[in-house]
């Protein structure tokens, strides 16, 4: 019940951020849903079934640039489909380039796999430097704002409501909020499931999943294509904020930030990968905003530490130090405080909750 | 009913060295058959060349006339052979319901897009797998952990849960490799209890490993004895007792004076350390 309040009361606050939010605050929110989706994605290949990917960059390049180029009207290479049409199945173009390497991928494991994935980021970037009748090179191209049943993502969207005009960003921030519940709905679902279990069990030893029945290949392979599926929607999303698609943000930094995300918020939590992509995503923006404000840091570019290192080795200690005192992320920083706190009544009646005895028994 | 579990003539060497020997046996349906010998005897090999995870040079396995051997393992599951492994592998952060619930992979479908969604088929299926898991804890005593992480639980209480998963796949036959190993004497009374309540209600076959000679004696219809790879002897547990070639190889004459005798507990021991590394890698 009170689960229920919680959600409807996060739900009202959401709804309303918008009326108050200027846009730079928007569009860091915005952000961070993108991340949420990727890092969620992320974290059903890495976290749930234990499968490295350094390659995450790669996949989101796919979905940005897919967008991009099948709704493309520019002078560029270019479908000109319909713009909730590209939005649609550049996601699923990005689920077919990982099903293009699953070949590969469901062979490796461990280091082996981080490494192969390393390629695609390398490859990948450079082919958009040097495809540029396709990508615009290294100035990249302009992304086409997105219209969804006639309804224009832009500022001339004509939508005013409590006298505030609903633009661009106003309402993308409702498009991202869905989508990235929506994401984290999902994979809660996926991974709560049968398919969740197969892939668990993956992770936890390839010899026993099979043992259970778990084709440990197939398993392997639709992990790899449900996160780049992610990590397609997450581009897309990430294309229609930042307006322009440019190689350079499709780089291995991304895709360690993803993997710091996942880290962060806890291997195999779904939940955890929102807060992980908050803190990667949020925390240099916020900084950045606040800049002024802060002691110690500086303008960027005026020789001091600017906000977005400084952010950078907040969340870089942040994860040597869960490292050492918590490897399962913030999630289980998060179910310790719980256990702090008193205990609801009438939950902890069950008798799994009494003390089981635990060997040295008669 | 799948029939009989045939093992035929079954060689299997590791880098020249001889593992298994030209292994031949059968186990019935509806019956308990273990298999025993020392250390290093080719037992857990024997369960491996079962389930596919290693091929062997010679010979194969079938089950009620389909050739086993040669399919990968997560279809040999599919077949109907169930396993519970001899060192524990069990998914230590997933609660003992979703382990339990792990054994239903073979019967269940669900795939990514049904649980995802939470589409009615996929939520029916959950339904029912809860419902049966909560059965099968109930039958192996484990009902009040289920929301415990199996990582948590004692050696006793995993080995019970590997049981409960192999349970759970609902096989034809079912490979318990030492199911009692670590456990106190109530534990390994109530486990062979459910040995026995397996065959006799649901005809399954189950084909055991097992150091505790007390447990083998008492609830097998069968034995075969390895040593060294090949086999030393097989027939009724009367049978085998008496077995001068066993008495010599294996149980140095103990067995024959003391069915629960001590050879048992010590090989356990080191059965455990000994074939730890032919399983997972």
């Amino acid at each position: 019940m009170s689960r229920r309040v919680l959600a409807a009361a996060a739900a009202v606050v959401l709804a309303v951020v918008p009326f108050y939010a200027d846009t730079s605050l928007l569009q860091m929110g915005l952000f961070v849903c993108a991340a949420t989706i990727g890092a969620i994605g992320l974290n059903l290949l890495s976290g749930v079934a234990g499968q490295l990917s350094l390659g995450h960059a790669f996949f989101l390049a796919v979905g940005a640039y897919g967008y991009v180029a099948l709704a493309g009207t520019d002078d560029r290479a270019g479908l000109g489909l319909p713009t909730w049409l590209a939005a649609l199945l550049a996601p699923a173009l990005a689920g077919l380039a990982g099903l293009a390497f699953s070949p590969i991928s469901s062979r490796l494991r461990g280091l082996y796999l981080g490494v192969a994935t390393l390629a695609l980021v390398y490859i990948g970037q450079h082919v958009l430097y040097s495809a540029t009748g396709l990508t615009g090179g290294y100035d990249g191209r302009p992304t086409p704002p997105l219209s969804l049943f006639g309804l224009k993502f832009g500022d001339d969207s004509g939508i005013t409501v409590l006298n505030v005009p609903l633009g661009q960003y106003e309402l993308l921030w409702y498009l991202g909020v869905a989508l990235a519940v929506l994401a984290w709905w999902f994979a809660r679902g996926v991974v709560a499931g049968r398919p969740g279990r197969g892939l668990q069990a993956v992770r936890d030893g390839e010899v026993p999943a099979a043992a259970m029945g778990v084709a440990v290949r197939r398993a392997k392979t639709s992990a790899f294509v449900l996160s780049s599926v992610y990590a397609g929607v997450a581009g897309v999303l990430y294309a229609l904020i930042v307006g322009r698609v440019v190689p350079d943000s499709f780089g291995l930094t991304m895709s360690i930030d993803y993997l710091a995300m996942v880290v962060l918020g806890g291997m195999g939590v779904v939940g955890g990968s929102a807060v992980g992509a908050a803190i990667v995503t949020g925390l240099p923006l916020l900084l950045g905003r606040y800049v002024d404000a802060l002691p110690l840091l500086a303008e960027p570019g005026s020789g001091g530490v600017d906000p977005s290192s400084f952010a950078r080795y907040l969340y870089g200690a942040l994860v040597i130090v869960l490292m050492i005192f918590e490897p399962d992320g913030l999630a289980a920083v998060a179910r310790r405080v719980r256990a702090l706190l008193p205990a609801p009544p009438a939950v902890r009646t069950s008798p799994s909750t009494s003390p089981h005895p635990r060997g040295g028994r008669p | 009913m799948t029939g009989a579990l045939a093992v035929e003539d079954v060689a299997l060497s590791f880098a020249g060295v001889t593992a298994l020997d030209g292994v031949s046996f059968r186990v019935e349906p509806s019956t308990v058959h273990a298999v025993i010998g020392p250390n290093g005897a080719g037992k857990t090999s024997t369960f491996n060349v079962i389930c596919g995870v290693y091929t062997p040079d010679r010979g194969g396995v079938t089950l009620g006339g389909n050739r086993l051997t040669g399919l990968p393992p997560h279809r040999i599951a599919r077949l109907g052979i169930g396993r519970a492994f001899q060192n524990i592998a069990l998914s230590g952060r997933q609660t003992v319901l979703e382990n339990i619930l792990l054994g239903r992979h073979v019967l269940t479908r669900a795939g990514v897009i049904a649980s995802g969604l939470r589409l009615p088929a996929a939520r029916r299926e959950a339904r029912e797998g809860r419902a049966k898991a909560a059965e099968i804890a109930e039958l192996v005593g484990m009902a009040p952990l289920l929301d415990r992480p199996a990582g948590g639980l004692s050696y006793g209480d995993k080995k019970r849960l590997e049981l409960a998963r192999a349970l759970a796949m609902e096989p034809s036959v079912l490979l318990l490799d030492e199911p009692v190993a670590g456990m106190n004497d109530e534990e390994t009374a109530r486990t062979a209890g459910v040995i026995r309540d397996v065959r006799d209600r649901t005809g399954v076959s189950v084909l055991l490993i097992e150091h505790d000679m007390s447990l083998v004696m008492d609830v097998s219809d069968r034995v075969t004895v390895l040593d060294f790879g090949r086999l030393v002897a097989d027939g009724t547990p009367a049978e085998v007792r008496r077995h001068p070639e066993v008495l010599r190889a294996y149980l140095g004459g103990a067995l024959g004076d003391d069915p629960g005798g001590e050879p048992g507990d010590t090989a356990g021991g080191e059965g455990r350390d000994h074939d730890h590394h032919q399983e997972d890698k």
